[in-house]
Protein backbone atom coordinates (compact mmCIF):
# COMPACT_ATOMS: atom_id res chain seq x y z
CA UNK A 1 0.00 0.00 0.00
CA UNK A 2 1.54 3.20 -1.08
CA UNK A 3 1.40 6.34 -0.23
CA UNK A 4 3.39 9.72 -1.98
CA UNK A 5 6.35 6.87 -2.34
CA UNK A 6 5.61 5.95 1.61
CA UNK A 7 5.36 2.26 2.54
CA UNK A 8 2.61 2.08 5.32
CA UNK A 9 3.69 -0.66 7.03
CA UNK A 10 1.01 -3.55 8.23
CA UNK A 11 2.84 -3.62 11.63
CA UNK A 12 3.53 -7.82 13.73
CA UNK A 13 4.31 -8.30 17.79
CA UNK A 14 7.44 -7.50 18.14
CA UNK A 15 10.14 -9.48 19.43
CA UNK A 16 10.92 -9.86 23.24
CA UNK A 17 13.35 -6.61 24.14
CA UNK A 18 16.55 -8.23 23.91
CA UNK A 19 15.24 -10.86 21.86
CA UNK A 20 14.47 -13.46 23.84
CA UNK A 21 11.88 -14.30 26.57
CA UNK A 22 13.96 -14.73 29.98
CA UNK A 23 12.51 -18.20 31.41
CA UNK A 24 14.11 -19.00 34.95
CA UNK A 25 11.53 -21.15 36.10
CA UNK A 26 12.16 -24.64 36.52
CA UNK A 27 8.96 -26.61 36.90
CA UNK A 28 10.44 -30.41 37.16
CA UNK A 29 10.74 -30.91 40.35
CA UNK A 30 13.90 -33.57 40.93
CA UNK A 31 15.56 -31.20 38.98
CA UNK A 32 14.52 -28.67 41.54
CA UNK A 33 15.59 -30.41 44.38
CA UNK A 34 18.92 -30.55 43.07
CA UNK A 35 19.59 -27.08 42.11
CA UNK A 36 18.63 -26.19 45.83
CA UNK A 37 19.91 -29.19 48.05
CA UNK A 38 21.95 -28.08 50.50
CA UNK A 39 22.18 -24.40 49.89
CA UNK A 40 21.77 -22.17 52.60
CA UNK A 41 18.13 -20.46 53.32
CA UNK A 42 17.54 -17.02 53.23
CA UNK A 43 13.43 -15.94 54.26
CA UNK A 44 12.92 -13.19 52.04
CA UNK A 45 10.94 -9.90 53.52
CA UNK A 46 9.42 -6.73 53.02
CA UNK A 47 11.14 -3.65 52.67
CA UNK A 48 10.11 -1.16 55.54
CA UNK A 49 9.77 2.86 55.67
CA UNK A 50 11.04 4.26 58.46
CA UNK A 51 8.21 4.16 60.00
CA UNK A 52 7.78 0.28 59.73
CA UNK A 53 5.24 0.08 56.90
CA UNK A 54 6.07 -1.69 54.06
CA UNK A 55 6.76 -0.58 50.87
CA UNK A 56 7.79 -3.36 48.68
CA UNK A 57 8.62 -7.28 48.43
CA UNK A 58 11.56 -8.50 46.24
CA UNK A 59 10.07 -11.54 45.24
CA UNK A 60 7.63 -9.42 43.01
CA UNK A 61 11.23 -8.28 40.96
CA UNK A 62 12.13 -12.23 41.22
CA UNK A 63 8.81 -13.23 39.58
CA UNK A 64 8.53 -10.83 37.12
CA UNK A 65 12.36 -11.36 35.72
CA UNK A 66 12.20 -15.17 36.40
CA UNK A 67 9.15 -15.29 33.86
CA UNK A 68 10.17 -12.87 31.13
CA UNK A 69 8.07 -9.60 31.80
CA UNK A 70 12.13 -7.55 32.77
CA UNK A 71 13.80 -9.38 29.91
CA UNK A 72 16.08 -9.84 28.90
CA UNK A 73 17.00 -9.33 32.82
CA UNK A 74 17.87 -12.53 34.53
CA UNK A 75 18.62 -11.17 38.18
CA UNK A 76 20.12 -8.81 40.57
CA UNK A 77 22.64 -6.15 38.93
CA UNK A 78 26.28 -6.14 39.38
CA UNK A 79 28.06 -3.18 40.23
CA UNK A 80 28.91 -2.01 37.13
CA UNK A 81 25.76 -3.18 35.36
CA UNK A 82 23.93 -0.77 38.33
CA UNK A 83 26.23 2.28 37.38
CA UNK A 84 25.13 1.48 33.92
CA UNK A 85 21.50 1.73 34.86
CA UNK A 86 21.96 4.67 36.46
CA UNK A 87 23.96 6.63 33.82
CA UNK A 88 22.69 4.97 30.77
CA UNK A 89 19.37 3.05 31.33
CA UNK A 90 21.30 0.90 29.73
CA UNK A 91 22.33 -3.04 30.64
CA UNK A 92 25.83 -4.01 30.39
CA UNK A 93 24.40 -6.01 27.25
CA UNK A 94 23.37 -2.08 25.57
CA UNK A 95 19.80 -3.15 25.92
CA UNK A 96 17.58 -0.27 27.59
CA UNK A 97 16.60 -1.01 30.92
CA UNK A 98 15.20 2.14 33.75
CA UNK A 99 15.84 0.62 37.23
CA UNK A 100 18.02 -0.59 39.64
CA UNK A 101 17.04 -4.49 40.65
CA UNK A 102 19.11 -5.44 43.23
CA UNK A 103 18.80 -7.76 46.35
CA UNK A 104 19.86 -5.99 49.13
CA UNK A 105 20.13 -7.17 52.70
CA UNK A 106 21.49 -5.96 55.86
CA UNK A 107 24.98 -6.46 56.73
CA UNK A 108 23.30 -8.11 60.18
CA UNK A 109 21.60 -10.84 57.35
CA UNK A 110 24.93 -10.83 55.60
CA UNK A 111 27.06 -11.75 58.75
CA UNK A 112 24.55 -14.30 59.68
CA UNK A 113 24.65 -16.04 56.33
CA UNK A 114 28.66 -15.95 55.83
CA UNK A 115 28.14 -16.70 52.22
CA UNK A 116 30.29 -15.96 49.64
CA UNK A 117 30.55 -14.67 45.80
CA UNK A 118 29.87 -18.11 43.98
CA UNK A 119 27.81 -19.46 46.34
CA UNK A 120 24.02 -20.48 45.80
CA UNK A 121 21.52 -19.39 48.08
CA UNK A 122 17.63 -20.40 48.75
CA UNK A 123 15.32 -18.16 48.57
CA UNK A 124 12.26 -18.97 50.74
CA UNK A 125 8.84 -17.48 50.50
CA UNK A 126 6.35 -18.03 53.44
CA UNK A 127 8.59 -20.56 54.39
CA UNK A 128 8.88 -23.10 51.60
CA UNK A 129 11.88 -22.90 49.06
CA UNK A 130 11.11 -20.58 46.14
CA UNK A 131 14.02 -19.59 44.25
CA UNK A 132 17.57 -19.38 44.11
CA UNK A 133 20.17 -16.71 43.95
CA UNK A 134 23.78 -17.49 42.40
CA UNK A 135 26.10 -14.98 43.26
CA UNK A 136 28.57 -13.57 41.35
CA UNK A 137 29.30 -10.60 43.32
CA UNK A 138 29.04 -9.05 46.29
CA UNK A 139 29.27 -5.38 47.05
CA UNK A 140 27.91 -2.39 48.81
CA UNK A 141 25.69 0.48 47.81
CA UNK A 142 24.42 3.75 49.55
CA UNK A 143 21.04 3.93 49.23
CA UNK A 144 20.20 7.54 49.12
CA UNK A 145 22.66 8.25 46.52
CA UNK A 146 21.23 5.13 44.80
CA UNK A 147 17.88 6.75 45.04
CA UNK A 148 18.45 10.04 44.04
CA UNK A 149 20.74 8.97 40.70
CA UNK A 150 17.71 6.88 39.88
CA UNK A 151 15.19 9.39 39.58
CA UNK A 152 17.71 12.21 38.78
CA UNK A 153 17.80 15.86 39.76
CA UNK A 154 17.12 19.45 39.10
CA UNK A 155 20.65 20.12 38.29
CA UNK A 156 21.41 16.98 36.18
CA UNK A 157 18.07 16.32 34.48
CA UNK A 158 17.11 19.97 34.32
CA UNK A 159 15.02 18.98 30.92
CA UNK A 160 12.16 16.89 33.05
CA UNK A 161 13.04 17.62 36.83
CA UNK A 162 11.34 20.14 38.37
CA UNK A 163 12.53 19.69 42.20
CA UNK A 164 14.39 17.45 44.16
CA UNK A 165 13.14 13.60 45.18
CA UNK A 166 12.57 13.06 48.98
CA UNK A 167 11.15 10.78 51.39
CA UNK A 168 7.46 11.80 50.57
CA UNK A 169 7.75 10.22 46.55
CA UNK A 170 7.23 6.16 47.21
CA UNK A 171 9.41 5.28 44.60
CA UNK A 172 12.64 7.26 46.50
CA UNK A 173 12.00 6.08 49.86
CA UNK A 174 11.72 2.53 47.87
CA UNK A 175 15.70 3.01 47.17
CA UNK A 176 16.46 4.94 50.29
CA UNK A 177 15.20 2.03 51.99
CA UNK A 178 17.69 -0.77 50.34
CA UNK A 179 19.55 -2.66 53.16
CA UNK A 180 23.10 -1.95 52.16
CA UNK A 181 24.64 -4.95 50.88
CA UNK A 182 23.86 -6.35 47.34
CA UNK A 183 24.02 -9.69 46.47
CA UNK A 184 24.08 -9.53 42.84
CA UNK A 185 23.44 -12.60 40.35
CA UNK A 186 20.95 -14.51 38.57
CA UNK A 187 17.49 -16.12 40.16
CA UNK A 188 16.07 -19.23 39.34
CA UNK A 189 12.15 -19.99 40.49
CA UNK A 190 12.15 -23.72 41.69
CA UNK A 191 8.82 -23.78 43.35
CA UNK A 192 6.27 -21.99 41.49
CA UNK A 193 3.91 -19.97 43.37
CA UNK A 194 0.08 -20.15 43.43
CA UNK A 195 -1.61 -16.87 42.69
CA UNK A 196 -5.02 -16.54 44.88
CA UNK A 197 -8.03 -14.89 43.96
CA UNK A 198 -8.89 -12.80 42.23
CA UNK A 199 -4.91 -12.45 41.09
CA UNK A 200 -4.72 -16.05 39.45
CA UNK A 201 -7.17 -14.71 36.77
CA UNK A 202 -5.05 -11.63 35.59
CA UNK A 203 -1.30 -13.83 35.23
CA UNK A 204 -0.63 -14.30 31.89
CA UNK A 205 3.19 -14.48 31.92
CA UNK A 206 4.87 -12.86 28.93
CA UNK A 207 5.44 -16.39 26.60
CA UNK A 208 1.64 -17.18 27.98
CA UNK A 209 0.18 -13.46 27.26
CA UNK A 210 1.77 -14.10 23.63
CA UNK A 211 0.30 -17.53 22.82
CA UNK A 212 -3.34 -15.65 24.37
CA UNK A 213 -2.92 -12.82 22.05
CA UNK A 214 -1.62 -14.63 18.73
CA UNK A 215 -4.11 -17.65 19.17
CA UNK A 216 -6.93 -17.20 21.42
CA UNK A 217 -7.53 -13.18 20.54
CA UNK A 218 -6.52 -13.59 17.35
CA UNK A 219 -4.65 -9.46 17.46
CA UNK A 220 -2.62 -8.77 15.07
CA UNK A 221 -2.15 -4.99 16.59
CA UNK A 222 -2.19 -4.60 20.26
CA UNK A 223 -1.90 -1.06 22.81
CA UNK A 224 -1.14 -1.65 25.83
CA UNK A 225 -2.54 0.42 28.88
CA UNK A 226 -0.69 0.67 31.97
CA UNK A 227 -2.64 1.25 34.99
CA UNK A 228 -2.52 1.70 39.40
CA UNK A 229 -5.88 2.80 39.06
CA UNK A 230 -9.60 1.81 39.04
CA UNK A 231 -10.96 2.97 35.80
CA UNK A 232 -13.09 6.10 35.89
CA UNK A 233 -15.09 6.92 32.56
CA UNK A 234 -11.45 9.01 31.79
CA UNK A 235 -9.51 6.35 31.20
CA UNK A 236 -12.03 4.49 29.39
CA UNK A 237 -11.97 6.87 26.86
CA UNK A 238 -8.67 7.37 27.07
CA UNK A 239 -8.28 3.06 26.30
CA UNK A 240 -11.39 3.61 23.69
CA UNK A 241 -9.55 6.49 21.66
CA UNK A 242 -5.98 5.89 22.00
CA UNK A 243 -7.16 2.36 20.80
CA UNK A 244 -8.14 3.93 16.97
CA UNK A 245 -4.02 4.36 16.67
CA UNK A 246 -3.11 1.00 14.61
CA UNK A 247 -1.32 0.59 11.19
CA UNK A 248 -3.92 0.37 8.26
CA UNK A 249 -7.21 0.34 10.50
CA UNK A 250 -7.59 0.70 14.55
CA UNK A 251 -5.35 -1.52 16.91
CA UNK A 252 -7.01 -5.01 17.36
CA UNK A 253 -6.62 -5.38 21.06
CA UNK A 254 -6.29 -3.13 24.37
CA UNK A 255 -3.79 -4.93 26.79
CA UNK A 256 -4.85 -3.19 30.43
CA UNK A 257 -1.76 -4.26 32.21
CA UNK A 258 -2.17 -3.57 36.23
CA UNK A 259 0.70 -3.03 38.57
CA UNK A 260 0.28 -4.92 41.21
CA UNK A 261 2.15 -4.75 44.85
CA UNK A 262 2.81 -2.05 47.55
CA UNK A 263 1.17 1.09 46.48
CA UNK A 264 0.95 4.68 47.64
CA UNK A 265 -1.92 5.67 50.46
CA UNK A 266 -4.60 6.96 48.51
CA UNK A 267 -4.33 4.30 45.51
CA UNK A 268 -7.12 2.19 45.14
CA UNK A 269 -6.22 -1.89 46.46
CA UNK A 270 -4.93 -4.06 43.79
CA UNK A 271 -7.91 -6.55 44.11
CA UNK A 272 -10.22 -3.14 43.04
CA UNK A 273 -7.97 -2.24 40.22
CA UNK A 274 -7.92 -6.00 38.49
CA UNK A 275 -11.49 -6.24 38.93
CA UNK A 276 -12.59 -2.42 38.23
CA UNK A 277 -10.90 -3.63 34.91
CA UNK A 278 -12.67 -6.54 34.06
CA UNK A 279 -15.68 -4.69 34.89
CA UNK A 280 -15.30 -2.73 31.76
CA UNK A 281 -15.54 -5.55 29.15
CA UNK A 282 -17.44 -8.06 31.64
CA UNK A 283 -20.32 -5.35 31.45
CA UNK A 284 -19.63 -4.41 27.51
CA UNK A 285 -18.43 -0.54 27.96
CA UNK A 286 -15.49 -2.14 25.49
CA UNK A 287 -16.68 -5.66 24.54
CA UNK A 288 -14.21 -8.59 26.28
CA UNK A 289 -13.23 -9.68 22.25
CA UNK A 290 -11.25 -6.41 22.20
CA UNK A 291 -9.92 -6.17 25.75
CA UNK A 292 -7.87 -8.30 28.23
CA UNK A 293 -7.10 -7.81 31.67
CA UNK A 294 -3.50 -8.71 32.70
CA UNK A 295 -1.29 -7.74 35.47
CA UNK A 296 2.77 -7.65 36.51
CA UNK A 297 4.08 -7.89 39.95
CA UNK A 298 5.83 -4.84 40.91
CA UNK A 299 6.32 -2.53 43.90
CA UNK A 300 5.31 0.92 41.25
CA UNK A 301 8.34 3.76 41.59
CA UNK A 302 6.37 6.36 40.33
CA UNK A 303 9.11 7.26 37.98
CA UNK A 304 7.26 8.96 35.35
CA UNK A 305 9.80 8.78 32.42
CA UNK A 306 11.85 6.14 34.41
CA UNK A 307 9.03 3.94 35.17
CA UNK A 308 7.00 4.01 31.25
CA UNK A 309 10.82 2.72 30.01
CA UNK A 310 10.02 -0.30 32.04
CA UNK A 311 6.29 -0.12 30.90
CA UNK A 312 7.55 -0.46 27.54
CA UNK A 313 9.70 -3.37 28.28
CA UNK A 314 6.68 -5.26 30.48
CA UNK A 315 4.29 -4.35 27.45
CA UNK A 316 6.83 -5.23 24.33
CA UNK A 317 7.36 -8.90 26.05
CA UNK A 318 3.53 -9.64 26.80
CA UNK A 319 3.52 -9.01 22.65
CA UNK A 320 1.78 -5.73 22.04
CA UNK A 321 2.67 -2.97 19.02
CA UNK A 322 1.61 0.04 21.30
CA UNK A 323 1.99 1.92 24.70
CA UNK A 324 -0.59 4.50 25.07
CA UNK A 325 1.06 7.49 27.56
CA UNK A 326 -0.41 10.00 29.20
CA UNK A 327 -0.12 13.07 30.90
CA UNK A 328 1.42 12.67 34.29
CA UNK A 329 1.78 8.62 33.37
CA UNK A 330 3.39 6.88 36.56
CA UNK A 331 3.84 10.05 38.34
CA UNK A 332 3.32 11.54 41.99
CA UNK A 333 3.29 15.01 42.73
CA UNK A 334 5.03 17.78 40.64
CA UNK A 335 8.52 16.33 40.67
CA UNK A 336 8.74 15.75 37.13
CA UNK A 337 7.36 17.71 34.00
CA UNK A 338 3.69 16.38 33.52
CA UNK A 339 4.57 15.91 30.02
CA UNK A 340 7.93 14.45 30.90
CA UNK A 341 7.18 10.86 29.89
CA UNK A 342 6.05 12.45 26.25
CA UNK A 343 8.83 14.14 26.06
CA UNK A 344 11.06 11.14 26.58
CA UNK A 345 8.83 9.24 24.05
CA UNK A 346 8.81 11.85 21.57
CA UNK A 347 12.12 13.62 21.44
CA UNK A 348 14.28 11.75 23.99
CA UNK A 349 15.83 13.08 27.20
CA UNK A 350 19.56 13.66 26.59
CA UNK A 351 20.62 13.16 30.58
CA UNK A 352 18.77 10.09 31.18
CA UNK A 353 20.75 8.93 27.80
CA UNK A 354 18.09 9.41 25.66
CA UNK A 355 19.42 11.74 22.28
CA UNK A 356 16.41 10.29 20.87
CA UNK A 357 13.07 8.78 21.86
CA UNK A 358 13.05 4.75 23.61
CA UNK A 359 12.41 3.71 20.37
CA UNK A 360 14.67 5.15 17.89
CA UNK A 361 17.80 3.82 19.68
CA UNK A 362 19.97 1.53 19.13
CA UNK A 363 19.03 -1.81 21.28
CA UNK A 364 15.57 0.08 22.18
CA UNK A 365 12.60 -0.95 22.22
CA UNK A 366 9.90 -1.69 19.02
CA UNK A 367 6.87 -0.87 20.98
CA UNK A 368 5.34 2.10 19.60
CA UNK A 369 4.23 4.95 21.98
CA UNK A 370 1.29 6.98 21.26
CA UNK A 371 1.09 9.85 23.34
CA UNK A 372 -2.35 11.60 24.44
CA UNK A 373 -3.86 14.63 25.36
CA UNK A 374 -6.50 14.51 28.41
CA UNK A 375 -9.77 13.99 28.53
CA UNK A 376 -12.57 15.95 30.33
CA UNK A 377 -16.03 16.27 30.36
CA UNK A 378 -17.38 19.07 28.30
CA UNK A 379 -20.74 20.46 29.33
CA UNK A 380 -20.99 22.33 25.97
CA UNK A 381 -20.22 19.46 24.00
CA UNK A 382 -22.02 17.19 26.12
CA UNK A 383 -19.41 14.58 26.26
CA UNK A 384 -16.80 13.55 27.50
CA UNK A 385 -14.04 15.12 24.86
CA UNK A 386 -10.27 15.06 24.16
CA UNK A 387 -8.03 17.63 25.03
CA UNK A 388 -6.90 18.33 21.67
CA UNK A 389 -10.20 18.54 19.97
CA UNK A 390 -12.60 20.04 22.27
CA UNK A 391 -12.65 24.11 22.05
CA UNK A 392 -14.29 24.47 25.04
CA UNK A 393 -11.29 24.56 27.63
CA UNK A 394 -13.02 27.08 29.86
CA UNK A 395 -15.88 25.20 30.46
CA UNK A 396 -13.99 21.85 30.94
CA UNK A 397 -14.94 19.51 34.13
CA UNK A 398 -11.88 17.45 35.00
CA UNK A 399 -11.37 14.12 35.73
CA UNK A 400 -9.05 14.63 39.05
CA UNK A 401 -8.30 12.06 41.11
CA UNK A 402 -8.68 13.68 44.10
CA UNK A 403 -11.71 14.82 43.56
CA UNK A 404 -13.36 11.63 42.74
CA UNK A 405 -11.55 10.34 45.52
CA UNK A 406 -13.20 12.69 48.06
CA UNK A 407 -16.21 11.42 46.13
CA UNK A 408 -15.99 7.88 46.88
CA UNK A 409 -14.99 8.35 50.50
CA UNK A 410 -18.19 10.12 50.73
CA UNK A 411 -20.16 6.89 49.99
CA UNK A 412 -21.75 9.06 47.18
CA UNK A 413 -22.59 7.07 44.29
CA UNK A 414 -21.14 8.62 41.27
CA UNK A 415 -23.11 9.40 38.05
CA UNK A 416 -22.59 7.04 35.20
CA UNK A 417 -20.13 9.43 33.60
CA UNK A 418 -17.91 9.39 35.65
CA UNK A 419 -17.98 5.37 37.52
CA UNK A 420 -19.59 2.67 35.41
CA UNK A 421 -22.08 1.41 38.48
CA UNK A 422 -20.46 -1.83 38.14
CA UNK A 423 -16.85 -0.22 38.57
CA UNK A 424 -17.72 1.74 41.64
CA UNK A 425 -19.71 -1.53 43.05
CA UNK A 426 -15.87 -3.51 42.88
CA UNK A 427 -14.76 -0.44 45.05
CA UNK A 428 -17.42 -1.21 47.50
CA UNK A 429 -17.24 -4.76 47.29
CA UNK A 430 -13.36 -4.48 48.34
CA UNK A 431 -13.96 -1.57 50.73
CA UNK A 432 -16.04 -4.05 52.68
CA UNK A 433 -13.56 -6.67 52.91
CA UNK A 434 -10.59 -4.12 53.55
CA UNK A 435 -13.13 -1.69 55.81
CA UNK A 436 -11.71 0.99 53.73
CA UNK A 437 -11.61 1.99 50.08
CA UNK A 438 -8.14 2.94 49.46
CA UNK A 439 -4.71 1.60 50.15
CA UNK A 440 -3.79 2.64 54.06
CA UNK A 441 -1.28 1.58 56.32
CA UNK A 442 -3.11 -1.40 57.36
CA UNK A 443 -3.74 -2.74 53.83
CA UNK A 444 0.01 -2.59 52.99
CA UNK A 445 0.61 -4.72 56.31
CA UNK A 446 -1.97 -7.34 55.73
CA UNK A 447 -0.76 -7.77 51.92
CA UNK A 448 3.18 -7.82 53.13
CA UNK A 449 1.80 -11.02 55.07
CA UNK A 450 -0.28 -12.49 53.05
CA UNK A 451 0.98 -11.60 49.22
CA UNK A 452 -0.41 -12.84 45.73
CA UNK A 453 0.55 -15.68 46.21
CA UNK A 454 0.91 -18.67 48.44
CA UNK A 455 3.43 -21.27 47.97
CA UNK A 456 3.47 -24.95 47.85
CA UNK A 457 5.15 -27.42 50.08
CA UNK A 458 8.48 -28.50 49.20
CA UNK A 459 10.60 -30.76 50.95
CA UNK A 460 14.38 -30.61 50.04
CA UNK A 461 17.20 -33.39 50.50
CA UNK A 462 19.88 -32.25 52.91
CA UNK A 463 23.09 -31.43 50.47
CA UNK B 1 -6.32 34.28 44.52
CA UNK B 2 -8.94 32.36 47.10
CA UNK B 3 -9.18 28.68 46.55
CA UNK B 4 -12.64 26.19 47.08
CA UNK B 5 -13.66 23.70 49.03
CA UNK B 6 -16.41 21.33 47.25
CA UNK B 7 -18.75 20.24 48.83
CA UNK B 8 -21.23 17.66 46.85
CA UNK B 9 -25.00 18.32 46.92
CA UNK B 10 -27.06 15.08 47.38
CA UNK B 11 -30.31 14.70 47.99
CA UNK B 12 -30.50 14.67 51.63
CA UNK B 13 -27.79 17.77 51.30
CA UNK B 14 -30.23 19.25 49.11
CA UNK B 15 -33.34 18.90 51.41
CA UNK B 16 -31.39 20.93 54.37
CA UNK B 17 -30.83 23.69 51.82
CA UNK B 18 -33.84 24.13 49.70
CA UNK B 19 -34.97 27.33 50.21
CA UNK B 20 -31.87 29.29 51.35
CA UNK B 21 -30.08 31.51 49.79
CA UNK B 22 -27.88 28.47 49.22
CA UNK B 23 -29.44 27.22 46.60
CA UNK B 24 -28.62 29.89 44.21
CA UNK B 25 -24.80 28.40 44.88
CA UNK B 26 -25.65 25.30 43.68
CA UNK B 27 -23.38 24.46 40.67
CA UNK B 28 -24.20 21.44 37.93
CA UNK B 29 -21.30 18.75 37.69
CA UNK B 30 -21.01 16.29 34.54
CA UNK B 31 -24.08 18.25 32.75
CA UNK B 32 -26.27 18.04 35.62
CA UNK B 33 -25.45 14.12 36.91
CA UNK B 34 -23.61 16.22 40.33
CA UNK B 35 -24.95 19.35 42.01
CA UNK B 36 -21.95 21.14 43.94
CA UNK B 37 -21.20 23.93 46.31
CA UNK B 38 -17.97 25.66 46.00
CA UNK B 39 -16.68 27.67 49.35
CA UNK B 40 -14.46 30.00 48.42
CA UNK B 41 -10.95 29.69 51.02
CA UNK B 42 -9.08 33.20 51.47
CA UNK B 43 -5.08 31.71 50.44
CA UNK B 44 -3.99 32.23 54.12
CA UNK B 45 -6.77 30.37 55.18
CA UNK B 46 -6.46 27.33 52.80
CA UNK B 47 -2.57 27.35 53.93
CA UNK B 48 -3.97 26.77 57.24
CA UNK B 49 -5.75 23.41 56.19
CA UNK B 50 -2.77 21.94 54.07
CA UNK B 51 -0.97 22.55 57.32
CA UNK B 52 -3.60 20.79 59.30
CA UNK B 53 -4.03 17.81 57.10
CA UNK B 54 -0.61 16.40 55.63
CA UNK B 55 -2.89 14.72 52.65
CA UNK B 56 -4.27 17.89 51.70
CA UNK B 57 -3.43 19.10 48.09
CA UNK B 58 -4.67 22.38 46.01
CA UNK B 59 -5.88 20.23 42.83
CA UNK B 60 -5.05 21.91 38.90
CA UNK B 61 -8.48 23.57 39.36
CA UNK B 62 -7.85 25.37 42.12
CA UNK B 63 -9.82 23.11 44.72
CA UNK B 64 -8.39 21.81 47.86
CA UNK B 65 -8.49 17.93 47.91
CA UNK B 66 -7.50 15.19 49.76
CA UNK B 67 -9.14 16.13 52.80
CA UNK B 68 -10.60 13.93 55.55
CA UNK B 69 -14.07 13.66 55.20
CA UNK B 70 -15.12 15.44 58.68
CA UNK B 71 -13.83 18.85 57.16
CA UNK B 72 -16.20 18.34 54.26
CA UNK B 73 -18.87 17.38 56.65
CA UNK B 74 -17.92 20.53 58.94
CA UNK B 75 -17.69 22.94 56.22
CA UNK B 76 -21.30 21.78 55.39
CA UNK B 77 -22.43 22.11 58.68
CA UNK B 78 -21.51 25.42 58.94
CA UNK B 79 -23.00 26.58 55.51
CA UNK B 80 -26.37 25.11 56.65
CA UNK B 81 -26.33 26.93 60.64
CA UNK B 82 -25.05 30.34 58.78
CA UNK B 83 -26.74 30.01 55.41
CA UNK B 84 -23.80 31.62 53.69
CA UNK B 85 -20.78 30.56 52.21
CA UNK B 86 -18.16 32.87 54.55
CA UNK B 87 -18.08 29.94 57.33
CA UNK B 88 -14.31 29.14 57.03
CA UNK B 89 -13.34 31.15 60.15
CA UNK B 90 -16.26 28.89 62.23
CA UNK B 91 -15.07 25.74 60.20
CA UNK B 92 -11.15 26.91 61.66
CA UNK B 93 -12.30 27.33 65.32
CA UNK B 94 -13.52 23.38 64.84
CA UNK B 95 -9.89 21.90 63.96
CA UNK B 96 -8.80 20.00 66.76
CA UNK B 97 -12.17 18.49 67.00
CA UNK B 98 -11.91 17.74 63.14
CA UNK B 99 -8.35 16.70 63.40
CA UNK B 100 -9.73 13.21 65.63
CA UNK B 101 -12.34 12.46 63.61
CA UNK B 102 -9.87 12.75 60.37
CA UNK B 103 -7.12 10.65 62.37
CA UNK B 104 -10.13 7.26 62.49
CA UNK B 105 -10.77 8.10 59.11
CA UNK B 106 -7.39 7.16 58.05
CA UNK B 107 -8.48 3.26 59.28
CA UNK B 108 -11.15 3.04 58.95
CA UNK B 109 -14.45 4.73 56.77
CA UNK B 110 -17.78 3.25 56.87
CA UNK B 111 -18.71 1.59 53.16
CA UNK B 112 -21.78 2.53 52.34
CA UNK B 113 -25.13 0.29 51.60
CA UNK B 114 -25.15 -0.13 47.34
CA UNK B 115 -27.44 -2.93 45.59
Amino acid sequence: MKSGGVVMPMLRMPPPHGGRLVDRVVKNKNRAEKIAAGCPRFELKATLDPKGVPIRHVYREIMSICYGFFSPLEGSMVRDELERVLKERRLLSEWIFPFPILFDVSEDDYKALGVKEGDRLLLTLKGQPFATLDIEEIYRIDPKDVAVRTFGTPEKNPEVVRQPFDDKHPGYLIYRCHQPVIFAGKYTIINEPKFKEPYDRFWFPPAKCRDVIKNVKKWRTVIAHQTRNVPHVGHEMLMKCAAFTGDIEPCSGILVNAIIGAKRRGDYPDEAILEGHEAVNKYGYIKPERHMVTMTLWDMRYGNPIESLLHGIIRQNLGCTHHMFGRDHAAVGEYYDMYATQILWSKGIPSFGFDAPPHEVDYGLKILPQNMGEFWYCPKCGEIAYSETCGHSKERQKFSGSFIRGLVSEGIFPPNVIFRPEVYKVIVKWWKVYGYPFVNNKYLKLKAQELEVDVPKLELPKG
Amino acid sequence: MPHYIGVIIDDKRMEKIKGTPLEREIKDMFGGALKMIAVPVPEDKSKEILKAFDKARIDSRGYIEDIPIALRRAVFEEMVKNKSLNIIDKVLARLPEIQEAAKKEDEFIPPPEVE
